[in-house]
């Protein structure tokens, strides 16, 4: 029997549309973009018309399009590099508490160079909160990074008002908008973003390629030296099957999203209610409304998150957790900890994210499984008591 | 090996766990290792006859291998004498699991450890002498690093408007009936309310024992408050889980410290 899969945050299918208007570019149209032969201006012109949809997909110029190898590229390009761009002017940068694992990490990395980080702390939602962050602002900050909603439990940031207060302060706003691309409306003129990463797997498109957004008079320094692609910033050949791929689910993702969306937040409400009323000492990880439509984030008392995984995995669902346990660090998701959680809270999560290939069947099979899962593993607790009513 | 690639046995006693329940008598001794930080927690209860062990029962929360393992545990122990099974191993545990993943070799295979704070209870009230390096008297420290700091900055003295608290995480320190009652009354305004004790359980007046048992107040017990942090304001605190002897951050907003 096929697996339920509702893990669409960790990897989605690439649409059948996507792969038939890919599949010319690996034997047919292969030339090089830098190659002035017809061979080469073929794909020049695959490339260049990409680059325009997926500039139109977010409300972009042409121009400030850098296609990557994927976001994670993307990020350190568009962090990295704009950091070491502008050293001179300060040295001081601010990320969220609940930034994705490779935000962290860069920090990390730029705080051993020499940067000072600060983490700007989020709400009991995971939203950032407007005045602890203004409040770390110095003469010294160049850039503030802001994931645009949480891949973890899909809270949705206030991306304008941050947009907006870095833009009054003279600072550089870089948002990491994978998790969020396809489910809401990106614009980055109308949200106030100078460099954005994004994925195209998360639009149903290829692995292994993404965009860094980088607006004019946001320059960075490149990371990777070559043969000068993409304006210099990222050297390397491009991937023009790749691209291509990304171009379609872009296009593809612009037309289904709103239908999408709506699908999605019927799923998700159905879950969340379902499973809050019906399992006892249950709540909601994340906020309530400003929340990605796919994303279904919920915890239980007394049992652990692996645990939970594993038991979908024998009922044939593929879903995810917050649990240390399935981790590399055995840490708990450091999201879950900044909205004020403890560590074993943290551990006895459930993750469900639905996709663009998930039916209304496929939330009647989990919402099935659930109690019974929970139950078991509750009365093999030894932590669990139920509350007295 | 990926977390989740366990062998056929690991799963096997995962999702058919042998022994689960606890056990009680004159003859029975309980174990319990691990804590919720590192996500595990177990307890190996063993029935002793004469020097031989006639029955053992576990409780786990924990991962996949932390289940397996209590379980695996309890099946080997059975028919052992109490010296035999002083000398099982987690290595012993995992070999008859056919293996564990190397990441949890460590973490969730402490049910030996378990196995043997039973057996160590056990010998220790019969009063026989026993090695045991663990119970070293700690030290309480009474101060509170931060509470001036940040005095009207997340922290408060007592709490006027109810208002002030919407949506807010606050700690409560208990300091008898008005604190645990303060605490109660906050959950009107919030969802996120720990009350912080650093006894083992809440000596209050059985009415307000019943409204907070039906409230949605977390109360954290053995549990010290060290020190306040932020930058300019309250944004977390630094625990001591007292039981435990470990120290972790916590993000609240606020902090009330009725006196």
């Amino acid at each position: 029997m096929k697996e339920i899969y509702l893990d669409n945050q960790s990897a989605k299918p690439v649409d059948s549309r996507v792969i038939e208007e890919m599949m010319p570019y690996f034997a047919e149209k292969y030339g090089n973009p830098s190659a002035l032969h017809t061979t080469g201006d073929i794909a020049t012109e695959a490339l260049e018309e990409s680059r325009k949809s997926i500039a139109n997909f977010i409300n972009a110029d042409e121009d400030e399009i850098i296609f990557t190898s994927g976001a994670t590229e993307a990020i350190n390009i568009g962090i990295i590099g704009y950091a070491l761009k502008n050293k001179r002017k300060g040295n001081h940068i601010i990320i969220s508490e609940v930034e994705h694992i490779s935000i962290h990490n860069i920090a990390k990395y730029l705080s051993r160079e020499g940067f000072e980080i600060s983490k700007a702390p989020v709400d009991i939602y995971g939203r950032v909160d407007m005045r602890k962050l203004e409040r770390r602002i110095t003469d010294k900050t160049i850039l503030i990074s802001v994931g645009y909603a949480s891949n973890e439990i899909g809270t949705i940031q206030p991306i304008r008002e941050i947009g907006k207060l870095a833009e009054e302060k003279g600072i550089a706003f870089h948002s990491d908008a994978v998790a969020a691309e396809g489910l809401v409306p990106i614009d980055v003129k109308r949200d106030g973003i100078h460099l954005m990463a994004l994925s195209s797997n998360d639009l149903y498109g290829p692995k292994g390629v993404g965009v860094l957004y980088m607006r004019k008079k946001y320059r960075v320094n490149p990371i990777m030296i070559g043969g000068g692609q993409e304006l210099g910033i990222r050297s390397g050949s491009e991937d023009v099957p790749g691209i291509v791929g990304m171009k379609a689910a872009a296009e593809i993702m612009q037309k289904e999203m709103p239908g999408e969306v709506k699908r999605f937040t019927g799923y998700r409400d159905r879950m969340i209610k379902q499973i809050l009323e019906e399992i006892p000492d249950s709540y909601l990880n994340g906020h309530p409304t400003e929340r990605l439509a796919s994303n279904t984030h919920v915890r239980f008392d007394g049992i652990e998150g692996e645990s939970i995984l594993l038991s979908f995995k024998d009922k044939g669902i593929a879903i995810s957790t917050g649990s240390a346990c399935t981790s590399k660090t055995l840490e708990p998701s450091h999201t879950l900890i900044a909205t004020g959680l403890l560590h074993e809270e943290a551990h006895g999560s459930l993750q469900i994210t639905t996709g663009r290939f998930n039916t209304s069947q496929d939330i009647d099979s989990v919402l099935k499984v659930v109690p019974e899962i929970v139950t078991r593993l509750r009365n093999l607790s030894p932590i669990y008591k139920a509350k007295k009513v | 090996m990926k977390s989740t690639k366990y062998t056929e046995k690991v799963l096997d006693h995962f999702r058919n766990p042998r022994n689960v329940g606890t056990l009680e008598g004159d003859d029975v001794a309980v174990g319990k290792v691990g804590n919720p930080t590192c996500g595990d927690i177990m307890e190996v209860f063993i029935k002793i006859d004469g020097d031989k062990i006639v029955d053992a029962k576990f409780r786990t929360f924990g991962c996949g291998s932390a289940i397996a393992t209590t379980s695996m545990t309890t099946e080997m122990v059975k028919g052992m004498t109490l010296d035999e099974a002083m000398e099982l191993t987690r290595q012993d545990v995992a070999d008859e699991l056919d293996g564990l993943p190397p990441i949890k070799m460590h973490c969730s295979n402490l049910a030996a450890d378990a196995l043997h704070e039973a057996i160590k209870s056990y010998r220790k009230g019969r009063g026989e002498e026993v090695s045991d390096e663990s119970e070293l008297v700690k030290e309480e420290v009474e101060c509170l690093i931060g509470k001036d700091e940040f005095l009207d900055k997340g922290v408060s003295l007592s709490v006027e408007n109810l208002d002030d608290f919407i949506d807010q995480r606050v700690l409560v320190l208990y300091s008898g009936d008005e604190s645990v009652d303060t605490a109660i009354n906050l959950t009107e305004v919030t969802e996120r309310v720990i009350l912080l004790t650093p006894d083992d359980t809440l000596v209050i007046n059985p009415e307000l024992a019943e409204r907070l048992a039906n409230s949605s107040v977390k109360v954290l017990y053995q549990s010290r408050l060290l020190e306040v942090r932020g930058e300019f304001e309250v944004e977390k605190v630094l625990i001591k889980n007292l039981d435990e002897d470990e120290e972790y951050e916590l993000f609240v907003d606020q902090v009330v410290i009725i006196e």
